[in-house]
């Protein structure tokens, strides 16, 4: 059955999101094309495995995740492990109006272990629910909720943010008179 | 500190976009920040590249079906 023009529609349509998860993976622009392109193929020719009518594009970006690691391992990276892995405090610090400079933040999420960015990115960023992030991810709910929460407990450490919903502006100014105040 | 316990976003959602996921908190600083990351690569301009290959894939399978 030849694949229909919507399915090659919609895979079109799905490229923006597919070259941006690509993006938050590999840190890396060509890399990051280049495991879109894969994604395409893999999914033009697998494509009478994907029922219609289902989550076309975390079916997409389950194959984009499996090639990324995949060519990971075949690089001989080592896939990351989160709880091995300390990161280090940026010197970053916030404006007094404690907004962040898009580029400190991307600074601290490409130090985010592999497995915290893709989880935060999939539920922060892409609209993904837990459950579809799991599927993607192949693994537990709770496993993505645990790596969401120690991925936004390191970015906020690395930022040297506070969690402003738990303490307010208050006490963050505060805290900052406290460690800063001569 | 406790700061890993603000999923639920009980705290008011002061001048948050709301389009995203509740779970990083829309109101939380580092939620804002990503979506804006993110954002910006969804609305970079796509390479012809991949349309292209599209259409050879689309090709290739019509002049397979002729044989």
């Amino acid at each position: 059955m030849a694949v229909s023009a919507g399915f090659k529609n919609d895979l079109l349509a799905a490229i923006p999101s597919l070259r941006a998860f690509a993006m938050s993976l590999s840190q890396n622009a060509d890399k990051a094309d280049d495991l879109v392109q894969e994604t395409l193929v893999k999914a033009w020719d697998k494509h009478q495995s994907f029922q219609m009518g289902t989550n076309l594009k975390a079916w997409l970006f389950t194959i984009l995740r499996n090639e990324f690691y995949s060519q990971m391992r075949k690089r001989g990276r080592e896939v990351q492990d989160s709880d091995g892995i300390m990161t280090a405090r940026l010197a970053v610090h916030p404006s007094q109006h404690g907004v962040l400079d898009l580029e400190d933040f991307r600074i601290a999420l490409e130090k985010l272990p592999d497995d915290q960015r893709e989880a935060v990115i999939l539920i922060g960023a892409s609209g993904f629910s837990y459950e579809e992030a799991a599927e993607i991810c192949g693994c537990a709910v709770g496993t993505i909720k645990s790596r969401v929460s120690r991925a936004r407990s390191r970015l906020q450490d690395m930022l040297e943010i506070a969690g402003e919903d738990d303490f307010g502006p208050d006490a963050i100014a505060a805290q900052v008179m406290g460690s800063n105040a001569a | 500190m406790n700061i890993m316990t603000n999923d639920m976003g009980g705290a008011g959602d002061k001048r948050a976009r709301t389009g995203g996921s509740k779970t990083l908190g829309a109101n939380s600083e580092i939620g804002r920040k990503l979506k804006q990351y993110y954002d910006g690569l969804v609305s970079e301009d796509v390479p012809d590249r991949f349309a292209e290959l599209l259409s050879r894939l689309e090709q290739a399978e019509s002049a397979q079906k002729k044989d």
